[in-house]
């Protein structure tokens, strides 16, 4: 399993392709600098980086489905599936060493972006706890992201289409929450709460704000265990009717 | 010993391989023959555990495919078709990788590397991206990567498909030296390539079983008629009488125009014996022979003789067909009432 992961994270860096895309994120990330700081309120003393994270959410989950659309479609169009699938490794373990290397890329990339806090703490203050409480709400979030990517490029064999259904797939996410606002969702509370249970945005949104708790942490994890699970099941189901 | 039992396999409704039970046992190289889609790479897909099957079983030394997949693959390196090479890894890279998929030992993984690349001769393509290499060579790579954990079992799916002639004696060659320690199982369609690897020959179409035989038996059985090449110098009309008056002849198949004056007949014999009256026949005749040879059914026509649709097959066919032409009729009845209450329609719009 692990050769499997340590393959999968240099195939990320010996492509160009980690590095555009972590350029893009930085990009979208100093955007979000430069305007989160030419917004500022002079009275406001210390710099919070939460809502860089939460404003920008929209330009983030775009990049997700770029790192994970190889992921399965790609095997699949050039038949390289067939390794794995004669080799002494379970389904299970490929797809979570294959989701641990995407995570680990994302991970770097988010290592990368620390240099905006790191400039404005030298020239200022931040927040730490609302960065600390930020990145690790992000990191979690993006997990459940690359789940629901790798789910997406298990359904199709071209890596365009896991891209466009990831997309998809996400704006859906991200809309649960305004379509929880709606007076026709709001008029059956039984159903708003459900919809609310499953919106991610206000757990994000709490951890952006420096609050930590547990039942969303466990909220995150478990959404992304599922999502696998599912992806698992997606494989195991195509190697039955695989032609 | 790779045991196949009742082994079958249906994609939704079509049948793909039906009820196919065989056996190979240990320093075997087995040929499985077949023409395009007769259901060799399902199979082969099959064994290796990269397909479950609709029903039957596939036992490796004992493993159930099924229930001790990790057992099973663990014994089993598989060549598919088309090899599974990640183009944008460099060779040495994707063996290594391939070493640990297979779960070689650290410490090893060098060594065995080393000695696959050695044995395919890739090692001086070892540093080159996949992606840049001929089909050839794709192939050797993928051929290497199944010798890796030093499997009991090899599988190869055509492996010698889109090599050059050179190569296809290579690879061979290098299947004639893997069955000292180890059991093979390769597919092909390619005829010469059995008769030079192979001891033992399953012929499968259609998904089914046709042979299952060493390759002297399946020629000898074959039960094609025994015919003999005579290159006669003399009238045709004349050297045709004669051959024709011998005893044991049956009948004169072909002539063939050599040059003026020279032809090749070739008659079905009864048996080899009748070669010596026949020569003294012509002999007596005074027709010169210039060349005499007989010819045996080949395995060529063995295959195309076993690949044939069967009686089984043709009736089926003819039912489907049948079915086809009735449905047309039936839906040729029903169309002109159809036709004409729509005009009717038409008119009382009007």
């Amino acid at each position: 399993m692990f050769s499997l992961y340590k393959k999968e994270v240099q195939s990320y860096f010996l492509s160009p392709f980690a590095y555009v895309v972590s350029a893009l994120f930085l990009l979208v990330f100093s955007l979000s600098f430069i305007d989160g700081i030419s917004k500022m309120d002079s009275s406001v003393l210390k710099f919070s980086f939460s809502n860089i994270f939460y404003n920008s959410f929209f330009y983030f989950i775009f990049l997700i489905p770029l790192l994970t659309m190889r992921s399965f479609a790609e095997e699949r169009k050039s038949h390289t599936e067939t390794l794995w699938l004669s080799a002494p490794i379970t389904i299970p373990q490929v797809v979570f060493a294959k989701f641990l290397a995407i995570a680990t890329v994302f991970l770097l990339m988010m290592a990368l972006s620390l240099f905006f806090p790191l400039v404005a703490w030298l020239h200022g203050s931040v927040i730490v706890s609302n960065l600390i409480c930020g990145y690790l709400g992000f990191f979690l979030w993006s997990l459940f992201c690359i789940a629901i990517g790798m789910l997406m490029s298990a359904f199709t064999d071209s890596p365009i289409l896991a891209a466009v259904f990831g997309e998809a797939a996400m704006i859906l996410v991200v809309f649960l929450d305004r379509f929880t606002q709606t007076d026709l969702i709001q008029s059956m509370p039984r159903v708003a709460k459900v919809f609310e249970w499953f919106s991610t945005q206000v757990r994000f949104g709490q951890f952006s704000q420096g609050l930590f708790s547990l039942a969303d942490l466990v909220f995150f994890v478990s959404l992304t265990l599922v999502v696998l699970i599912w992806t698992i099941i997606v494989i195991e189901k195509r190697r039955w009717s695989r032609g | 010993m790779v045991e196949i039992k009742n082994l079958t396999k249906f994609y939704g409704n079509n049948p793909a391989v039906q009820d196919l039970s065989f056996t190979v046992g240990d320093h075997e190289v087995l040929g499985f023959l077949g023409p395009n889609g007769a259901g060799k790479s399902t199979t082969m897909n099959m064994i290796t555990g990269c397909l479950p099957s609709t029903s039957g079983t596939v036992l490796v030394d004992g493993y159930d495919i099924a229930k001790d997949p990790m057992e099973v693959k663990r014994r089993i390196g598989y060549l598919p078709e088309l090899p599974p090479v990640y183009t944008d890894m460099r060779v040495r890279d994707y063996l290594m990788f391939a070493a640990g998929l297979k779960k070689v030992p650290r410490n090893e993984r060098n060594k065995q590397v080393e000695t696959a690349m050695e044995r395919l001769r890739i090692t001086d393509m070892q540093r080159r991206l996949i992606g840049n290499l001929s089909k050839g060579y794709r192939q050797r790579v993928g051929f290497a990567q199944a010798l890796l954990g030093k499997p009991k079992f090899l599988i190869l799916d055509e492996p010698t498909v889109g090599l050059d002639p050179t190569q296809v004696l290579e690879v061979r060659k290098l299947i004639q030296e893997l069955a000292k320690d180890h059991t093979i199982i390769f597919s092909t369609h390619i005829l010469s390539e059995v008769t030079a690897v192979c001891e033992r020959v399953v012929i499968i179409s259609k998904g089914r079983i046709r042979a299952e035989d060493t390759i002297a038996n399946l020629e000898k059985n074959a039960g094609g008629d025994l015919k003999l090449r005579l290159k006669v110098e003399g009238e045709i009309t004349k050297v045709t009488a004669i051959i024709n008056s011998v005893e044991g002849v049956s009948e004169i198949e072909e002539v063939e125009f050599e040059s003026a004056g020279v032809n090749t007949f070739t008659a079905v014999v009864a048996s080899d014996a009748v070669r010596k009256p026949l020569m003294a026949a012509l002999i007596a005749g005074d027709c010169m022979v210039l060349e005499v040879t007989s010819v045996r059914p080949s395995l060529e026509e063995v295959f195309v003789k076993l690949t044939a649709p069967t009686r089984e097959d043709a009736l089926e066919e003819l039912g489907k067909e049948l079915d086809a032409q009735r449905a047309a009729e039936e839906t040729k009845a029903e169309k002109p009432e159809a036709a004409e209450s729509e005009a009717d329609g038409k008119e009382e719009d009007a």
